[in-house]
């Protein structure tokens, strides 16, 4: 597939970059040829991003220069490169949340009639632009507000194509995205590839760039390590230049389960509005237990009623045995309830991220560091940097915002923050979205650590190997039920995915059979 | 310790106390009285009333909201503190005239904290509401009787006396404020609570702090202040009266926002506003002494000195936010 015989349609060579006495880029080349798709690997803080930032005019390099079509180019701004054909989308949604979809499809170029914006035109780009993704489910005048996660990562997706970009960078733009839509927006991308776009994809995810991608290039700390052609490294192979050291597995092992305790967390035919439907769980100490299914169908609202936050909800919760009645989070935080809730959105939910590193983590736990609401410094002082030490986290910026760290290591601000609070139940909202391998490896651990220890911990997530690798047990939602319980050996892709879809069992049944047919033939 | 206290000395309070000493100089110039002990403390003395009230009000601009009932609220004081004789009756009104008038303050401060923390109404417009039912009341209160608005003899040496020779009792009350307000944003819950509000609300409430409650606690020490800078300012009048409170309202906020508390909450030092407090209460003095609307008057630019002077600290007061640049923008 690799169109290495013809010349590049981008060339960057020898980009240097660096941010005060931080490289972040060193002596870089990078080549994208038309009607490929490139994909770009490496931890976070490894120069991937600070290379497409510096391709979309975003930041200027320190040295280096940019061909475009073989004639050298320079950004000054973003607009100059969108000029260019160069589109990009980030992880994080660009999107005006109060607009309509046709309006911020067409927000740096309305189309215009007599000087006033000409809406039935807009209509008419932005309807196209959504059925050139796939999305044409999305209604061109919804507000994008209104829109759940996943559409508006494909109006941003459509916003991007409606330029007619040369060149489209897609940043961990389909870590919101449920699977069907990952599904369609690669369809999209493979038209697209044979039209001769230059696609540049970055992604944590392995499988998908097993899937999609026909040249790689892997970075670490700010320099390429190799470029090849896909499907010609092992995964291992690829994780270990990334990470630049050996690799085992990337899930520890799961420790043996003790079936005879009691459960910690005994939650009967729990409800909320119609948007959780008599759900029944219990965890027992030392178990990891997943929340499987399709985005939206009840996880988050789950553990967020759980914790606390919705009002309304009926059915009964037994901690340790006692029944009791959770009403706020600071109530499933007190000493009886021994709750955290590690949230979805660590930017917004998570931190108060002008705030330095070491307020963030002491925050939920600084009653126990306080006598008479004054905070005792020095015993707060001992546990954070306990709390640095056990998660690894690059300590050379504690005392600053903890806005300026990598979003990997604000998750481990997150989840420090809580194990501050020595919780017992711990809830993960998809806790894992769009962090780099190596943290994500650490959390595993440690959550293999925190059960070895007797925690109960109730994990949400999107990505299914890791439910499979983490969980002893996975309940898979469906319309705000639990629909299955997966264990042991019945914990595989293909039972998650069925299940997910709420196929009735006997569809698993005459998969397999087919699949017996097929290998007997 | 020593870098505890120079981590309060940030860029923005570094300006005000530049501007404050620049100030002095200027006016040293034109009149070297400005640099006399007896001036200098006479200032101290007239800022430490904006002082008291900018400290509850800063509270609530830390944790992104704001206090625009403040100008009743301060009349609220002063009268019910004068008039509590008449509505407690002579024996207990006189001896609980301070505690009643600052309850009663608080008790403003309480309802506007109800209405933004609970009733979730935007505290600019619930708190105006409310500086007009004060109003009314206290227009009520002096319609309906003739009140009594003498203040007491302990209000007047409250405002007025020397309880440590050379430091009148105002300066003394508002250091003794500064210094609890300072230890508790500095090294209490509370403290961090209402930092880390004012900065991403719903990561406090998710991390199990009763954010409703911190709102409450912060209005009705506002109110509270307001009501105690109302008793202060009766008995250095000796005698309480209706808008007395008015012309707190643009210093107060302006001292706080010149003494680098962000606008929309989270960030801030109290010695900041201790800065832009001298500073705001030396700007309005010096307009009135030096009287610069003679020079300008000789230009042919005549108006009349209250309008000159009101013109020229509200153009001083824009020009020294413009001084401080914007915010840098953090993600």
């Amino acid at each position: 597939m690799t169109a290495s015989g013809s010349a590049p349609l981008l060339r960057m060579s020898g980009i240097t970059k660096h941010y005060g006495g931080v490289r972040a880029l060193e002596n870089v080349h990078f080549e994208a040829t038309r009607g490929t798709i490139h994909a770009l690997l490496g931890e976070n803080g490894a120069g991937k991003s600070t290379l497409i930032k510096v391709l979309s005019g975003v930041v200027q390099p320190d040295a280096g220069t940019i061909e475009l079509d073989g004639s050298p180019v320079q950004f000054a701004n973003p607009t100059e490169a969108n000029d260019a054909g160069i589109a990009c989308i980030f992880q994080e949604l660009s999107l005006l949340p109060d607009l309509t979809v046709a309006d911020n499809i067409c927000i740096t170029r309305p189309p215009r009639r007599f000087g006033l914006i000409d809406f039935r035109a807009q209509r008419r780009i932005a309807e196209e632009a959504l059925a050139r993704v796939g999305g044409e489910g999305i209604h061109p005048s919804a507000t994008v507000r209104e829109l759940p996660l996943s559409r508006r990562q494909m109006v941003e997706i459509a916003k991007a194509l409606a330029r007619n970009p040369k060149i489209l960078i897609l940043d961990e733009a389909t870590s919101a995205l449920t699977a069907a839509d990952v599904e369609k927006v690669f369809v999209m991308l493979h038209k697209l590839r044979e039209e001769g776009m230059a696609i540049i994809y970055i992604s944590h995810r392995m499988h998908e760039i097993a899937e999609l991608a026909d040249v790689c290039t892997v970075y670490r700390n700010g320099r390429k390590v190799e470029t090849f052609d896909a499907g010609t490294r092992s995964d291992n192979a690829i994780v270990e230049m990334m990470i630049g050291r050996e690799y085992e597995s990337v899930f520890p092992p799961k420790a043996a389960k003790n079936d005879d305790v009691a459960p910690v967390l005994k939650v009967r035919d729990f409800s909320w509005q119609g948007e959780l439907n008599g759900i029944d769980l219990d965890i027992r100490p030392g178990e990891i237990v997943g929340l499987g299914g399709l985005d939206g169908q009840g996880q988050r609202q789950l553990l967020l009623g759980l914790f606390g936050t919705l009002i309304g909800t009926t059915g009964t919760v037994e901690i340790a045995g006692n029944p009791v009645k959770l009403s706020s989070p600071k109530r499933a935080k007190s000493d009886a309830i021994g709750m955290a809730l590690i949230p979805e959105d660590r930017k917004a939910e998570g931190l108060m991220l002008p705030m330095t590193v070491r307020e963030n983590l002491s925050f939920a736990a600084v009653e126990k560091v306080s006598r008479g609401g004054v905070v005792d410094l020095k015993a707060e002082e001992a546990a954070i940097d306990e709390m640095v030490e056990l998660l690894k986290i690059k300590a050379d910026g504690i005392d600053g915002p903890v806005a300026s760290l990598s979003g990997g290591n604000q998750q481990k601000v997150v989840i420090g923050k809580w194990l501050m609070t020595k919780p017992r139940i711990i809830l993960l909202n998809d806790p894992t979205r769009g962090i780099d391998v190596g943290t994500k490896q650490e959390i595993y651990q440690l959550l293999q650590r925190l059960a070895a220890e007797g925690a109960a911990i109730l994990f949400y997530s999107t990505d299914y190997d890791e439910l499979i690798g983490c969980c002893d047990r996975v309940l898979v939602m469906y319309s705000g039920a639990v629909v299955r319980t997966l264990s042991g050996q019945q914990l595989t892709e293909t039972n998650l995915v069925s299940a997910a879809l709420n196929l009735p069992a006997g569809t698993d049944q005459a998969a397999l059979a087919a699949q017996a047919r097929e290998a007997a033939t | 310790m020593v870098d505890v206290v120079l981590r309060q000395f940030d860029r923005a309070t570094l300006i005000a106390f530049g501007c404050i000493v620049l100030l002095l100089l200027i006016g040293a110039l034109a009149e070297p009285a400005f640099l006399s002990p007896k001036y200098l403390i006479q200032q101290i003395h007239v800022a430490s009333f904006l002082g008291v009230v900018a400290t509850g009000v800063m509270l609530i601009i830390l944790l992104g909201h704001i206090d625009l009932s403040i100008p009743w609220t301060i009349a609220v004081g002063g009268m019910m503190a004068t008039g509590a004789a008449g509505i407690l009756g002579p024996e207990l009104g006189v001896t609980f005239a301070i505690p009643f008038g600052i309850l009663c303050g608080a008790a403003i401060g309480a309802i506007n904290g109800l209405g933004v923390a609970y009733l979730r109404a935007p505290a600019m417009i619930f708190t105006l509401g409310m500086n007009a039912v004060a109003q009314g009341l206290m227009v009520y209160h002096t319609g309906g009787f003739a009140p009594q608005n003498r203040a007491t003899e302990f209000m007047r040496e409250l405002a007025v006396g020397h309880l440590i020779p050379g430091v009148p009792n105002p300066v003394l009350i508002w250091i003794v404020l500064g210094a609890v307000t300072m230890f508790m944003l500095n090294r209490t819950t509370l403290g961090r609570q209402i930092y880390a509000i004012g900065n991403q609300e719903r990561a406090v409430f998710l991390s199990g702090v009763d954010t409703r409650r911190v709102i409450l606690i912060c209005f009705v020490i506002s109110g509270a202040c307001a009501a105690a800078t109302g008793v202060l300012l009766a008995g250095w009048a000796n005698r309480s009266y209706q808008a007395m409170g008015d012309p707190y309202l643009l210093p107060t906020i302006a001292a706080i926002i010149l003494g680098g508390t962000n606008v929309l909450g989270g960030r801030g030092k109290y010695i900041g506003t201790v800065a832009g407090v001298i500073l705001i209460t030396i700007l309005q003095s010096m307009l009135s002494v030096v009287q610069p609307q003679r020079y300008f008057a000789q230009l042919g630019l005549d108006m009349p000195a209250d309008v000159f002077r009101q013109i020229v600290f509200g153009l001083v007061i824009v020009a020294m936010l413009l001084l401080y640049g914007r915010q840098k923008l953090v993600r």
